[in-house]
């Protein structure tokens, strides 16, 4: 590989941008889905027979929460791979 | 760009201190809840202080994990490593490591701390399920501690596993691979933090739950298992990005 200082620049800028936007793109996901499982399963706590509905309820919220982590991931592979 | 020791010292020294000082920030948070609602607990519910003492002590032990994780990278980062080669792909390669088990134990050690609080609680409001909810209390402390050993490996992978830095390349290059190196510690540090304190949630509500509602028991387990292997998905996207910056560049 080789490379000129500014190109070298460019993609070692790019592969910090990488790092930290998959990094920081976890933070949220992670917090969020964990407080809609807390909350799931206090709530099957309490009205066990509707633990159906609950569990799917918390799935769907789930997959909405992760969605942002997914394009984290999609912009860090971008940044890696495309640049 | 020329290279001496002391700069691969720098790194090293400077990766040591911000592993162990943000490792500790939230490792004593989270025992600290966990001994506040013990001596709470004791106001409470005198009978059970035996009980209230022994859970309050397991899940500080187990809050512990992540912090005992930063200070093994740190000292290995202090003697473990010869400093005297390697270049600017060591020397960014353990500052990394420092940031990734540092930030990494951010999380699990918050999440373990509310796991455990809330187990000081449910046993202080339902002494007879004391066990139940010390066993729970320990699965759940365990799932949110997965995300600070994904940190734990990639901070070794960082150490151990980098090359060094091969003579005659451009100064390009260089910059290009330390970067890289820095990104895959900062995507895992900052990854694992989510992941480790929403499953802390997810631990601490079904160690509640179950000691409101000892009957619905399997139900619980289900829902906390199923609910943090999704939250952690996203520490494990972290996981991949780094294992690319680290080996695929």
């Amino acid at each position: 590989m080789e490379l000129t200082l500014a190109q070298g620049i460019v993609k070692s800028a790019a592969l910090l941008g990488a790092g930290l936007c998959m990094g920081m793109g976890a933070l949220g996901p992670g917090i969020g889905e964990g407080f809609v499982a807390g909350k799931a399963c206090e709530g099957i706590a309490r009205s066990p027979e509707n633990a159906s509905l609950i569990t799917r309820t918390m799935l769907v919220g789930q997959a909405v929460s992760e969605s942002t982590g997914i394009y984290s991931l999609v912009i860090a592979l971008l940044l890696i791979f495309s640049t | 760009m020329m290279i001496s020791t002391e700069h691969i010292q720098i790194a090293a020294y400077l990766g040591a201190g911000l592993c162990v000082g943000i490792g500790a920030i939230t490792t004593g948070i989270g025992s600290g809840m966990i001994a506040g609602e013990g001596a709470y607990g004791i106001v409470k519910q005198p009978k059970a202080n035996e009980q209230l003492f022994r859970t309050m002590l397991i899940g500080q032990a187990a809050a512990q994990t992540a912090g005992i994780f930063a200070l093994v990278i740190s000292m290995l980062l202090i003697y473990g490593i010869d400093m005297t080669i390697g270049g600017w792909f060591k020397a960014s390669a353990y500052l990394s490591a420092g940031l990734a088990m540092g930030l990494g134990s951010i999380g699990p050690s918050l999440g373990a701390g509310y796991a455990g609080s809330q187990a000081c609680k449910s046993v202080a409001r339902m002494p007879k399920q004391g066990n139940a909810i010390m066993g729970n209390m320990l699965i759940g402390q365990a799932l949110a501690q997965t995300s600070a050993i994904f940190a734990l490996v990639v901070a070794f992978l960082l150490i151990y596993s980098v090359p060094n830095q091969p003579d005659g390349i451009s100064t390009g290059h260089i910059i290009v691979k330390s970067l890289a190196l820095i990104g895959a510690g900062l995507a895992i540090g900052l990854g694992t933090l989510g992941p480790g304190t929403g499953i802390g949630f997810v631990a601490g509500k079904a160690t509640d739950s179950m000691g409101r509602f000892p009957a619905q028991k399997p139900t619980i387990l289900r829902t906390m298992f199923l609910g943090a292997a999704v939250s952690e998905s996203t520490a494990i996207y972290s996981l991949v990005v780094s294992f690319l910056l680290i080996f695929a560049l």
